[in-house]
């Protein structure tokens, strides 16, 4: 049931009537300030058997704006289970509360009943009570307050996200892989895993001992792919099925033959086998180069010293200093 | 007859100091970028491992807990194979090993052959080529050997920089098995680098047959001097504390509520200090003045370190962990590229290679040790102050150990006012004399007190003509 909306598209109400509906509100109005609770002033209003009835988890999001807010308010909210769900809205302005245009919208369809609007000083609150119990009551539920402006909140209901790997998985020819998915802190009712055929996903079956699918824990998968071929190189898919939606992550696996990194290391053996045969080839040219040489004194003095039978090293100094002084 | 050892020919044992030193310098700046930096590529594979083989974090770690005891543990064998054939054979064999392990390694199907095959042969494979490589140095410098040594440990954080995203990107494009194929190829370069060392030729002794054969394949006298034993002790201790900052500042910055990337910014600022503290303390360490107090200036440099660990602990925010990073690259830089200089001084170059493998074994216990054990004591208490406190401890007591056992222990020896000179007296007074020939003993002690670094002549009956 609609409120101040409802009496202000019956078009311009008279002042009498704004005044009494006023009065019942402020009547009605809940004890605490804060308005954090909001208890209902409607207490005609008819419950959904449902959220009676249930025995789901609650969930309470709150959004708050001002007519100064210059950026849609957004909330993402994760959501595993079927829950009851309690979404309010507080805009603050300080204009006239009685002018104040407020409706809902799931995506882009509005909403048309179950929702509240109640008042508290300066502070209009809504509030919106409904159940999620499948994926049609996921998405984005948006809460609007129209003055002069549009103000608008959001809350994204999402079913969790899995782990994203960004590095590809690299593997070789006649090698087996293992490609997990890991879920952080959720347990999907269901895992599948895709591979992809040009653009197509095709589920992957156990065929042979090709594939093995290992689940130990509820939150994480694991394929295992034995005697792998280039062929089997390319992009897999993992889902995770929730009660309430589905989620998936992307793993690309390469499959890589042995010839790719044998070139850069065989490119590497032939630079080492070149420089080892360069030095010590330069080193055999060198020394050969010193025995047969003579221009040099000190290259001199060793072919002395092989013609000089004593070789006495006493001598050795002064006959050095001889040659020395000699050149 | 000691003359002539002073003026030997460039083929002789002489050190280089420059020429072909720089082509070994580059090599032995190569092997410890991976040697350091390759237990740190493989464990950006980690996450895909566990994935591959259905593994926990703890049994891939076993991956670098296994390089590490190889890179560490093989110490003593690599000292022997490099006394029996030479640095070069060893150092190629060693990176066709390491390659091999990393190639085969592609090819696992479990977890415990990539043990086998990344842990066991290409750890066995980089330690076969970092322990010769600092040996080459040794002997391809003298003069400039704390210089050298300091470029070439700045092999490390560079390698530790690049490795990494190399390995991401390799994960990324190859998978966990062709990116190990390309850094088996990769390592393959190390054989390069084992070319490099060209064997300084000895001129040939008369009257006293190659010098060679007098060597033992590993030589255990090494604990007989004072100076190495306490050095190996206070390295040990050292190396219980020295990682673990690195590995938990990350971490302790989470804990504080930095942002990740904010985080993982602190290891790169890390990194960059490192890069240049090791040259510069090298080249601060090859000073005229200092050279004779190298001991010293390892010893400040390990109080360092652990200071800024005590007060990395304290650090609140992020502003003071950064901080802590900068001055912590500092000290480990400066740690990192004393630690084999100071060796070298200590033994000198005759017996390094059988003390460095020893020194490593030593340390190997420590290493396997000192993380994981921060790691209890995190899982235990829940408060980083308290590991970061108990690092600093260790560090420190490291050094208190090695500045007070030298300033003491080495000094009571007789009038001698340098260690390195004392230990060298020391060690050539408890030398039997019929232990090797005359000349050996002069090489040797030419090489480990060079009498111009300590600004004047030692008379002893070898030196003067």
């Amino acid at each position: 049931m609609r409120a101040l909306p409802g009496l202000l598209a019956a078009r311009a109400p008279t002042p009498r009537l704004l005044l009494l509906l006023q009065c019942l509100l402020a009547t009605a109005r809940p004890s605490s300030a804060d308005g954090s609770a909001l208890d209902l002033p409607f207490t005609s209003l008819p419950l959904r058997e449902e959220m009676m009835a249930n025995n789901f988890s609650s969930e309470s999001h709150n959004i708050s704006l001002t007519e100064h807010s210059s950026m849609p308010v957004e909330k993402n909210i994760t959501l595993e289970r079927p829950s009851n769900v309690n979404l309010t809205c507080q805009f603050t302005t300080s204009g006239d509360l009685n002018a104040v245009n407020v409706t809902w919208k799931k995506d882009s369809e509005q909403l048309e009943n179950n929702y509240l609007v109640s008042a508290t000083g300066s502070t209009l609150y809504t509030q919106y009570r409904f159940t999620i119990i499948n994926s049609k009551q996921m998405g984005s539920y948006s809460c609007f307050f129209r003055e002069e402006k549009e103000q608008r909140g959001t809350f994204n209901f999402k079913v969790p996200e899995l782990h994203g790997k960004n590095k590809p998985l690299i593997s070789y020819v006649g090698d087996s892989t293992v490609l997990t998915c890991k879920c952080q802190n959720c347990f999907p009712l269901n895992w599948t895993w895709y591979s992809t055929n040009g653009s197509i996903k095709v589920p992957v079956g156990v065929q042979m001992n090709k594939y093995v699918i290992n689940e130990t824990y509820a939150n994480e998968t694991k394929l295992k792919i034995t005697q792998l071929l280039e062929e089997d190189g390319g992009s897999y898919w993992c889902h995770a099925l929730f009660q309430l939606g589905e989620s998936e992550e992307h793993i690309e696996l390469v499959v890589l033959s042995y010839l790719v990194p044998l070139k850069p290391f065989l490119a590497i053996v032939a630079e080492v086998v070149l420089l080892v045969a360069t030095i010590l080839l330069c080193e055999k040219y060198t020394q050969k180069k010193k025995k047969h040489s003579g221009g040099n004194f000190l290259f001199c003095f060793l072919y002395r010293k092989s013609d000089d039978s004593n070789g006495i090293e006493n001598n050795v100094p002064r006959h050095r200093k001889n040659e020395s002084l000699g050149q | 007859m000691g003359g002539a050892v002073v003026d030997e020919g460039p083929t002789g044992v002489k050190a280089p100091d420059g020429g072909w030193g720089w082509a070994v310098l580059f090599g032995c700046f190569v092997i410890t970028g991976f040697s350091y930096a390759f237990p740190k590529a493989v464990s950006v594979f980690f996450k895909e491992l566990m994935r591959e083989f259905g593994i926990g974090y703890s049994d891939t770690a076993w991956i670098s807990s296994i390089l590490l005891a190889m890179l560490y543990g093989t110490g003593p064998l690599c000292s022997v194979c490099v006394n029996r054939f030479g640095c070069r054979p060893v150092m190629l064999v060693g990176g066709l090993f390491a390659s091999l392990g990393m190639v085969a390694a592609s090819f696992c199907r479990s977890i415990i052959q990539v043990y086998l095959t990344t842990g066991v042969i290409t750890g066995l494979g980089l330690a076969l080529n970092f322990q010769p490589s600092l040996i080459m140095l040794n002997r391809y410098f003298s003069k400039r050997r704390p210089m050298a040594n300091g470029l070439a440990a700045a092999g490390s954080p560079v390698f530790l920089c690049a490795l990494s995203p190399l390995g991401q990107l390799l994960q990324d494009r190859y998978g966990w098995r062709g990116g190990f194929l390309i850094l088996g190829g990769l390592l393959l370069n190390c054989c390069v680098c084992g070319a490099l060392m060209r064997p300084l030729v000895a001129v040939a002794q008369p009257g006293s047959g190659p010098p060679r054969s007098s060597r033992r394949l590993l030589d255990l006298s090494v604990f007989r001097d004072r100076g190495f034993v306490l050095y190996a002790v206070a390295a040990s201790v050292m190396v219980l504390g020295l990682f673990i900052p690195p590995v938990f500042v990350v971490s302790y910055a989470k804990d504080l509520g930095v942002p990740d990337t904010k985080a993982a910014f602190l290891l790169t600022v890390l990194g960059f200090i490192d890069i240049f503290a090791r040259p510069a303390a090298g080249f601060v360490a090859g000073l005229g003045k200092v050279r004779p107090y190298s001991v010293y200036l390892f010893s400040f440099s390990m109080f360092f370190n652990g200071f800024a660990d005590l007060a990395g602990s304290t650090a609140g925010d992020y502003g003071g962990l950064v901080v802590f990073c900068i001055f912590f690259g500092i000290s480990y830089g400066m740690v990192g590229a004393l630690q084999f200089e100071v060796l070298m001084a200590i033994v000198g170059t005759h017996k390094f290679s059988s003390a460095i493998g020893l020194v490593l074994l030593m340390e190997a216990v420590a290493v396997l040790i000192g993380p994981p054990s921060g790691g209890r004591l995190l899982d235990a208490t829940h408060v980083y102050k308290y590991v970061f406190i108990l690092a600093g401890a260790e560090v420190l007591t490291s050094s208190l150990i090695l500045l007070l056992g030298n300033f003491f222990c080495i000094r009571k020896k007789p009038k001698e006012p340098q260690p390195e000179v004392a230990a060298a007296e020391e060690e050539k007074l408890h030398k039997p004399p019929a232990d090797s020939g005359v000349d050996l003993r002069e090489v040797e002690h030419f090489l480990k007190a060079e009498p111009e670094k300590n600004g004047e002549v030692i008379h002893t009956p070898e030196t003067s003509v």
